[in-house]
């Protein structure tokens, strides 16, 4: 036996994986039984995705209805032409051409001229607001979708209730709620290669832990290994979406995938949370083709793949863009766009009350514009977010999650089906 | 209090030296000299080396103490060779500048040749040479915050720029701050991280990254208008229409009134405390104070500029003190003194150094400790330190071994821990990112967390596990280790733990831990593996996380 072991290890043979460990050590490896989650199918599930770089509004749900549109963007309007009409004033930019079959069903929608009360131009503070969801507050140590987290305790019991995709946690998810950061579902836990070795080690180390940690570093590993117990059986390297859904490449139809993945799984998500950048588009952001129609139409793809692929389940889904602020109604002497106020958001899932554009239209006068220049902000965000948490989630009290507003169903721009 | 008071000056009467000789005996009865020696490595540095807590020990814990409260006396040479290996240092904020904008005219070039989406990140193969230089410059600024953790001998001194760092806290990407961000480590915290807090202060309040970052750089009394623009009024004789087309342009670029920002984190984070004691009117006057301190262009090296045009003449009042008007940049320099010596500011900041090295929840006697240090030194941080070391509270058994190591701490322990070297690529510090740590980018102002629930989730524990096991086998990118600093490769499994209990742990392994590693050791006979197995699962196990 150790002859054996030693030719082995000596030839390289199998090199035991990157640790060099010993192959006996295989040999011990014994599979932990998958527990199967108690979460029953069903339950409501949010996903948001962040356009960050500030999102022109205006290209993506066009207004193609006014002729101040055409007039104050002379080289970057998208034509009225090549515009997807939607109500005959508001339009898709036709880089969002997958989603046409989602407003036609009724399942998507937009919302115009939200945004933040707050007046800041920058995207670090605007962004920051977004994600504390107290406008103008800087000291607000957590997220909003944190808060809600802890306040609406029901799904405590998984450890993926709350995912944001990426290798930080973003600053909407911090707090005390537990909430995971996943780059990669794939990588997602001990890295060895070789799985009984990854078992074992695993195992080792919940040993550990069990005995000589205390605290939140005791109730942290656990959760932490149950997640990857409860990721073993999903085995995301085997993944094949449905319906021969096709996500774009990139880093959004990668979340995207993840996502889909984790819902099917059934492990008890909740939130989801990706980002999308390169929405800053002051140089050159183009009209019905170029720089910022190709950012569109891997949003707009990404989202008709997740549609697809997730098909019926999609009537427990509600997903959600954001952005911190939109850009000027006029083009600037790049022809692009400088950073502005209100911008427009989607929804999309089963519950949403779809093939509308809501939200209060302020036009685009001069008189009717914010300080002049930019579309006014009719939605504050909070009323688009609170609407989603109560009546999409079930929260029962907003209070805690924006702490400072009083959030009124009256001022709700009726996202979701009542 | 008066007694506090007392006490620490009773302390600090003979002067340094004398005090240092006496350590406080009865509280550290309870640890042996190697215990003390481990704790002081554990909080005052980035975890001891192989056989470091020996020779902190022979020397004796108190006197270590006093040489690292005295850092240029200590030798640090080959942290200066090392330093020679960093392109950065050797650029000036002008030459900063000048790169920085230079990479984002290439990056704009391309966007207008309909090159990747704005904001996209480029993966390097389409990237201009300048973009690349940027590239490299940034990720050099956040590795060079790591091999000075491993490498300096000035170990608490590079504990306090970290401190300071996020007291202080400026976000690299935040615009001109990605390249005023290296001069604020290098003229602004370093210089002045063991000085007196008063000079720290206005050196923060008048840096470039600092008044960029919270907004100050914009902040001007309404109605102001730049001489630029008043000479351009004075010349409109000759072609009215375009003058009025500059003008218009001009004006819309131009700040419209005070930005509170700074002086409202100023007093909540960086002095005060957010129980301070001060209201809305004075972050208003506070504002104004600080009208017209601002920066030259970008072309111009953005380095600190007073606009007297921009300042707000008239007078002011803060926490009841009269600031009379048409004083200039001199109520700005008057007001951080009058910050500095504010007993609430004395007590928020001893409250978090209490924090940083006693405990979470920092006991009220250490913090009245320090305070009365503050108070007889003027402010001096060595002896507000000072008296921080030599309480009780440092060295009572239910404060050593109980602190959360940062992602930082971690990563730069387990590499000390081990007796590796760090290179010059930024993968160490593409660790630490990886743990939620990525350095100065912390985008809030009240910078890093000290406290445990901040750090602790499954995702970055299991990252934690990993960076271990990859440390320990070797593999983990930017580093060479020694395992044999450690423990030689022996097959008695005892005898291993026994070595790596007492060359990381410093013999304070608990029993379960030793009993863990030891059941995986049961069956591998090979004596490197064996080795790498143990070291990883210590580092990578709960007691290793604590400092």
């Amino acid at each position: 036996m150790s002859i054996t072991r030693r030719v082995f290890v000596r030839s390289g043979g199998l090199a035991l994986f990157s640790l060099g460990l010993d192959p006996l050590f295989l040999a011990r490896a014994a599979f932990a039984s998958f527990q199967s989650s108690n979460v029953p199918s069903g339950h409501p599930i949010l996903v948001c995705l962040f356009q960050r770089g500030a999102v022109d509004g205006l290209n993506m749900i066009v207004p193609h209805g006014d002729a101040l549109y055409y007039r104050e963007r002379p080289r970057i309007a998208v034509p009225a032409r090549d515009v997807i009409d939607l109500d005959g004033y508001f339009g898709l930019h036709p880089g969002l051409a997958a989603l046409k079959p989602l407003w036609d069903n009724k399942s998507l929608a937009a919302i115009h001229a939200v945004g933040s009360p707050d007046s800041t131009r920058s995207h670090f503070d605007a962004q920051d607001y977004m994600e504390s969801g107290t406008p103008g507050v800087k000291a607000t140590p957590d997220g909003w979708l944190n808060r809600y987290c802890r306040h609406d305790r029901e799904h405590q019991d998984t450890p993926f209730r709350a995912v944001a995709f990426g290798p930080q946690l973003p600053r909407i998810l911090a707090g005390t709620a537990p909430s995971l950061a996943i780059d990669d579902l794939q990588a997602f836990g001990l890295r060895v290669p070789q799985e009984a070795a990854r078992d074992r080690l695993t195992r080792a180390f919940e040993a550990l832990y069990e005995g000589s940690a205390t605290g939140l570093l005791a109730s942290s590993t656990q959760e932490g290994f149950e997640a990857m117990q409860m990721l073993k059986q999903v085995n995301p390297a085997q993944y094949q979406p449905a319906h021969g859904a096709e996500y774009p490449r990139g880093r959004l139809g990668r979340s995207l995938l993840q996502i889909a993945q984790l819902i099917k799984a059934e492990v008890g998500l909740q939130i989801a949370f990706a980002d999308v950048t390169g929405w800053d588009t002051h140089v050159n952001q183009g009209a019905s083709d170029g720089q910022l129609a190709a950012r569109l139409k891997e949003l707009g793809d990404g989202l008709a793949a997740f549609a697809r692929d997730l098909d019926e389940r999609m009537r427990d889904v509600v997903v959600l863009t954001m952005s911190e602020f939109g850009r000027t109604i006029q083009e600037n002497g790049n022809s692009g766009t400088d950073h502005g106020h209100a911008t427009a958001m989607f929804a999309l899932g089963g519950p949403v009350n779809g093939g509308k554009v809501l939200g209060k239209w302020p036009g685009l006068g001069v008189e009717q514009r914010f300080e002049g220049r930019d579309v006014a902000v009719t939605t504050d965000f909070r009323d688009l977010f609170g609407e989603i948490l109560v009546r999409h989630l079930g929260a029962a009290d907003l209070g805690p999650v924006f702490p400072g507003y009083n959030p009124n169903p009256a001022r709700f721009p009726g996202a979701i089906t009542a | 209090m008066h007694l506090f008071v007392l006490l620490a000056l009773t302390l600090q009467s003979g002067g340094a030296g004398v005090a240092s000789m006496t350590p406080p005996a009865a509280p550290r009865q309870a640890l042996t000299p190697r215990d003390s020696a481990f704790h002081a490595l554990s909080r005052l540095a980035y975890g001891p080396r192989p056989g470091e807590v020996d020779g902190v020990a022979r020397l004796g814990v108190m006197g270590w103490i006093d040489a690292q409260l005295d850092p240029r006396r200590i030798d640090d040479r080959a942290l200066a060779e090392r330093e020679q290996g960093f392109q950065l240092l050797g650029y000036n904020r002008e030459d900063l500048a000048r790169a920085y904008l230079a990479a984002q005219r290439a990056r704009q070039e391309r966007q207008r040749a309909g090159g990747a989406a704005a904001g996209e990140p480029a993966d390097g193969l389409d990237m201009a040479p300048e973009m690349l230089r940027a590239r490299r410059l940034a990720a050099e600024l956040q590795e060079l915050v790591v091999v000075r953790a491993v490498l300096s001998e000035r170990q608490l001194r590079e504990v306090m720029v970290d401190f300071w760092t996020n007291h202080f806290n400026v976000f690299f990407g935040k615009g001109a701050d990605r390249f005023l961000t290296p001069s604020y480590i290098e003229e602004t915290i370093r210089p002045n991280a063991l000085g007196r807090f008063e000079d720290l202060l206005i050196a923060t309040a008048k840096s470039p990254a600092m008044l960029f970052y919270l907004d100050n750089a914009e902040s001007v009394a309404p109605g102001s208008i730049p001489p630029q623009l008043a000479r351009l009024e004075r010349s409109g004789l000759f072609d009215p229409m375009r003058v009025d087309s500059l003008r218009r342009r001009a004006l819309e670029r131009m700040p419209k009134g005070i930005n509170e920002n700074y002086a409202r984190e100023l007093m909540e984070l960086h002095t005060l405390g957010v129980d301070g004691g001060y209201t809305q009117r004075d972050v208003i006057d506070v504002a104004r104070i600080f009208t017209g301190w601002s920066i030259d262009r970008p072309q111009q090296g953005a380095g600190f500029a007073f606009h007297e045009w921009a300042h707000d003449a008239g007078e002011k009042t803060v926490l009841g003190t009269k600031f009379p008007a048409g004083h200039g940049m001199d109520e700005g320099l008057r007001l951080l003194k009058l910050l500095a010596a504010a007993h609430a500011t004395m007590h928020h900041v001893s409250a978090q150094l209490c924090a940083r090295f006693v405990a979470d929840d920092p006991p009220d006697g250490c913090v009245d400790d320090a305070v009365a240090a503050w108070h007889h030194s003027d402010g001096d941080i060595r002896e507000v330190l000072r008296a921080i070391f030599h309480g009780p509270d440092f060295w009572a058994p239910r404060n050593v071994g109980t602190k959360l190591k940062t992602p930082l701490e971690f990563v730069v322990s387990a590499v000390r821990a081990v007796g590796a070297e760090p290179d010059t690529t930024p993968r160490l510090a593409l660790v630490v990112a990886r743990l939620g740590e990525p350095l100065y980018q912390h985008v809030a102002p009240d910078g890093y967390p000290e406290r445990e629930d901040a750090w602790v989730n499954s995702g970055a524990l299991l990252a934690r596990m990993n960076a271990a096991l990859g440390l320990a086998s070797g593999k983990l990118p930017g580093v060479t280790v020694r395992p044999d600093a450690i423990a030689p490769a022996i097959v008695d499994a005892d005898q291993l733990i026994a070595a790596i209990d007492a060359q990381i742990f410093a013999g304070t392994l608990s029993a379960h831990t030793k009993r863990a590693i030891r059941d995986q050791l049961a069956d591998i006979h090979d004596p490197a593996q064996a080795r790498v197995l143990a070291i990883g699962m210590a580092l990578g196990g709960p007691e290793f996380q604590r400092q």
